[in-house]
């Protein structure tokens, strides 16, 4: 048999001391008996509070008169309020929607229309940990971008008032600032004929 | 202007572009034509106008207007063709119960000249010579099913060219036929007088003539893109121009 060169013999015995070493660390992790709980409870009250803004995305769609006569659309929004207390806020909110007109068999038929509409709203919160549940109500104005409707009688004036509200759930994020949630919204628009808008969107929140 | 100023400049005039919304105008009653009404009788071609109020120029802007005029050396318009974007939009339904063809007309007028293609014809047979019918703008002819809708639209392009059709018939003496028929981005035979600094004027006054050989309705809308605010609206002192209506030298017909 011939004899191993001095080199391989080198190398196994690294091998054998570096298998050893492992063992031995393991055996030392072992020995933790104290295992760190995984699951991080954040504390709500180190959540930012006061002033906050958000921006959305979403889709509205019209139901009543103009929900015959005007497609869903995408819609963009942003609010900023206030936290006046843990429960309580009032916020600004701004929002505009576009849309296809339908008006099947009339020239009306496929035109572009924006409603834009901004509110003043009181919002209600109930907190539990990370998660929240709100209430929001208030009105304000919304504007047609043009006159389409008012060329079939639907609308009197581009501009007119807008009153309801909606409700949603929010996910507070680890960070102190940032949360996301999504909203619904019910609107009635008294000045687009017997119609009123519901609002579905996603946002994003940041509080200062 | 600094870098910074011409950016906001920018963003603010883009802003502005796109929030730029248009306002509608009904046409009048639909317009019936085709068939044989309750008397038996054939219907004539239908035709409804349109005239989209403006409001006077301010004091700074008729300034300008009689500064472009001197400078130029010719008539210069308040309701300009490149501040004022319009197009027509029309919806026809055949109420017969076979196929029929219809076709839709648009003649005009702009606050220096009055298209009408009927008065067009009557200075043809005037001189007993074949009356020769082209509107500023035509959509169709279009086959329609009997029950079937359809829509159409003369666009802003459109009307930017009858525009400016209209303006070198009416101010530069161009030869009607020549300008109608062709497209002037294609071949601008007939707009050698019109100089390249005139300022085109809009179109205020649309009227829309509607034929079929079958019983039909056409409703039509006229669409205005205003980039300066100079619609008319309620308190607005208004734009009421008197332009004369056109009439073709037309040479008597040879024995």
């Amino acid at each position: 048999m011939p004899r191993p060169p001095f080199r391989l013999a080198v190398l196994a015995a690294a091998a054998a001391a570096a298998a050893c070493s492992l063992l031995s660390a393991a055996r030392v992790c072992a020995q933790v008996t104290d295992v760190p709980n995984p699951v991080i409870f954040p504390d709500p009250a180190k959540f930012a509070r006061g002033l906050y803004t958000e921006g959305e995305i979403g889709a509205l769609i019209f139901f009543g008169a103009a929900g015959d006569r005007i497609g869903p659309g995408v819609a963009l929004g942003a609010r900023v309020g206030y936290d006046v207390a843990r429960w309580l806020a009032l916020q600004a909110h701004a929002i505009g929607s576009t849309h296809e007109t339908k008006f099947a068999g009339m020239p009306q038929a496929g035109q572009i229309i924006q409603l834009y509409q901004a509110t003043a709203e009181l919002k209600l919160t109930i907190r539990i940990v990370q998660t929240s549940i709100f209430l929001e109500g208030g009105g304000g104005l919304a504007r047609l971008s043009t006159n389409l409707l008012e060329t079939v009688g639907d609308s009197g004036q581009r501009n007119g008032l807008t009153a309801g509200g909606g409700a949603g759930i929010d996910y507070h994020s680890l960070s102190r600032h940032f949360s996301v949630g999504v909203r619904g919204g019910y609107f009635w628009l008294r000045d687009i004929k017997g119609s009123a808008q519901v609002t579905a969107t996603a946002y994003l929140r940041y509080t200062f | 202007m600094s870098a910074s100023r011409a950016v906001v400049a920018l963003v603010l005039a883009t802003g502005c572009q796109v929030l730029n919304t248009p306002v509608y105008f009904n046409g009048p009653a639909p317009l019936e034509t085709g068939g044989t009404d309750d008397m038996g009788n054939p219907r004539p071609d239908a035709t409804g106008s349109v005239v989209v109020k403006y409001r006077q120029p301010s004091q700074h802007e008729q300034q300008q207007i009689d500064a472009d005029r001197q400078r130029l050396g010719f008539n210069v318009p308040w309701l300009r063709r490149d501040r004022l974007h319009s197009e027509i939009l029309y919806s026809v339904k055949n109420l017969d119960t076979a196929t029929g063809v219809f076709s839709v007309s648009v003649d005009g007028a702009n606050e220096f000249t009055k298209y009408d293609e009927g008065a067009v014809a009557a200075a043809f047979k005037a001189q007993n010579q074949d009356p020769l019918a082209l509107p500023l703008m035509r959509g169709g002819p279009e086959m329609l099913a009997p029950g079937a809708t359809t829509q159409g639209t003369l666009r802003e392009d459109d009307v930017v060219e009858a525009s400016l059709d209209l303006y070198a018939i009416g101010s530069w003496m161009a030869p009607f036929a020549a300008v109608l028929i062709n497209r002037s981005d294609v071949n601008p035979v007939g707009l050698e007088m019109v100089p390249k600094t005139a300022i085109v004027p809009a179109m205020f006054e649309f009227d829309v003539t509607f034929s079929a050989d079958k019983h039909m309705t056409c409703e039509f809308l006229v669409r205005v893109r205003d980039d300066d605010d100079i619609l008319y609206q309620d308190g607005d002192s208004l734009f009421s121009p008197q332009p004369a209506t056109y009439a073709p030298m037309v040479p008597p017909a040879q024995p």
